[in-house]
């Protein structure tokens, strides 16, 4: 079944396009990334995705229905950010029995241990809360409803590595004992690779790719050596980054197309290494061919 | 995992009970101003002397009409607070669309419409009480008995909700375009000096008249109803399309 399904969807806020024309689906039971820059659109994605907002063209289907102003999405979806928004008169121990009002799944006992774990006051206040405590009790609402459709947008923000560590964790045990379908928005690759199946890279508003992540382990090689011999060697090949790390050694990270490219690097006594996929991204995401290294070459 | 299934009269009846918690200071600043309306009203609302043949009379009003005037501010203002941008995010944090979101909102201004009423009436006993212990002299006073304090519960209930209905599409209207915060006052005012160049009667004035003056309290009822009812079909059809957490 499919969970999200979009169709030349494009969303333009006063004439600024934030994503343009893009279509793919999401698959059910499975933990999906969401991987882009700045300003890449991610949010504005998820916000079309929950039903926040409305698309400007195009075509956008959660559970086979228009997000925008439906209940049914709305029960079966919850939005995790640092800026969800709860009425400042309720005390937390209150915030989490309205959500089990709410959601249909939402697993109280589990929400509880989650809470005392992180060291939270029953009768402590959601805007008191500091950046970090923030986004944990966000995520504790967040994992504990579990709703067939759980979107988590950048849900670490302001969290301590430890914080973090035990977030993803939860989040992964929960997920092994209840499949459901995850979509994780992160700038923090490494901590989530081990965790996504599937990864879905936004450029500018447009899908640039959407693989499971064992295919982008193999995604590209990283080639080091004389320069001559690496540029030679990768000829034919898409260079998708590179780097002088020497005098006259260049690291080239390149995509194979034809299955030569290990055998020409090899037959020159190059260097090869995997490419990590949080590098993967950077250079697949990144402007220009050196990153910002190009901004202080003075050629 | 299998889909929840749910249906808008029971997300409606959650929100309603979540917004009758969440809004708690709506009743405190209720309690707050209907305090100061009998401060002020504790004054006096007129009074009246004279003097003759060594006989010195004077008699002096006091109503708790202000308490009424004062509470419907209220409910204007907690009525067009229920339209701002953060009040709306809260119920999308939770299970809602626009619908039951404002559904839940009119089912809570009619609740508050319902305390502001009781509350009201009730303060007008508080008033004559205060009179009673600190004035010297006779009092008299009218309105009193069981069959009045409902029949003003009913009458103010009916005003009130008017009134948050009223709140309710302004607020709306200026959450579609900021432009509406100045172009209400004007067209209310500027229509004033208008009617008053002219040298008519204010077309507010017979507004007001339309509702105040009604003496039957079926067609009072009735009148109020169906203007609310307009101006909050009007609020929601304008909600259900707007964006949230944008």
């Amino acid at each position: 079944m499919k969970v999200v399904e979009c169709n030349g969807l494009t969303k333009a806020y006063l004439k600024k396009e934030a994503l343009k024309g893009l279509t793919f689906s999401l698959e059910d039971h499975k933990i999906t990334g969401l991987i882009g820059r700045n300003g890449a659109g991610k949010t504005t994605l998820l916000k079309l995705i929950a039903g926040f907002t409305k698309e400007t063209s195009g075509e956008i289907k959660v559970f086979g229905e228009r997000p925008f102003n439906s209940l049914s999405v709305s029960a079966n979806s919850i939005f995790v950010d640092d800026q969800m928004s709860f009425p400042p008169a309720l005390q937390l121990a209150e915030l989490l029995e309205e959500a089990a009002r709410f959601y249909h799944n939402f697993d109280s006992g589990l929400a509880k241990r989650l809470f005392d774990y992180f060291g939270f006051k029953a009768d402590g206040y959601h805007n008191r809360l500091s950046k970090g405590k923030t986004s944990i009790f966000n995520g504790i609402i967040g994992i504990a409803s579990r709703c067939p459709l759980t979107i988590f947008d950048e849900p670490t923000t302001g969290m301590d590595e430890s914080a973090r560590k035990d977030f993803y964790r939860a989040l992964l045990k929960d997920y092994i004992a209840h499949p459901r379908s995850i979509i994780l928005s992160s700038h923090h690759i490494d901590e989530i690779e081990d965790l996504l199946e599937d990864v879905l890279l936004l450029k500018e508003g447009k899908q640039l790719l959407h693989e499971p992540v064992s295919e982008l382990k193999e995604w590209a090689h990283g080639i080091k050596g004389p320069s001559e011999k690496v540029l030679k060697a990768s000829e034919g090949h898409d260079i998708l980054y590179r780097q002088l790390t020497g005098a006259d050694t260049l690291y080239a990270a390149v995509r194979d197309f034809s299955g030569t490219l290990l055998d020409a690097a090899a037959g020159a006594g190059l260097e090869v290494t995997p490419v990590r996929v949080s590098d993967l991204f950077i250079y697949l995401t990144n402007e220009t061919k050196g990153g910002i290294d190009d901004v202080f070459s003075q050629n | 995992m299998s889909l929840a299934r749910t249906s808008s009269g029971d997300i409606v009846k959650r929100q309603y009970a979540f917004k009758l918690k969440a809004h708690i200071d709506s009743y405190s600043s209720l309690v707050g101003i209907q305090m100061l309306a009998l401060l002020f009203s504790f004054g006096g609302v007129g009074s009246m002397g004279s003097y003759g043949d060594g006989l010195n009379l004077e008699v002096k009003y006091y109503s708790s009409d202000l308490v009424l005037v004062f509470t419907a501010i209220w409910a204007f203002v907690t009525a067009t607070t229920l339209t701002t941008r953060p009040y709306r995010n809260h119920d999308f944090t939770f299970v809602s669309n626009r619908l039951t979101s404002s559904l839940s909102n009119i089912l809570f201004l009619a609740s508050i419409s319902l305390a502001g009423a009781l509350t009201a009436m009730l303060a007008g006993n508080l008033l004559k009480v205060f009179v009673f212990i600190f004035a010297d002299g006779p009092i008299y006073n009218q309105g009193t008995g069981l069959a009045d304090l409902a029949a003003g519960t009913v009458i103010a209930l009916f005003y009130l909700f008017l009134v948050t209905s009223a709140g309710y599409l302004i607020g709306s209207l200026v959450q579609v375009s900021k432009l509406f915060v100045i172009l209400i006052p004007v067209v209310f005012f500027g229509s004033l000096f208008l009617d008053a160049v002219a040298n008519r009667e204010p077309i507010v004035n017979n507004v007001f008249q339309f509702y105040i003056m009604e003496s039957s309290l079926l067609l009072l009822m009735v009148k109020t109803l169906i203007t609310s009812a307009a101006l909050l079909a009007a609020a929601v059809a304008i909600l259900n399309r707007l964006e949230v957490r944008r």
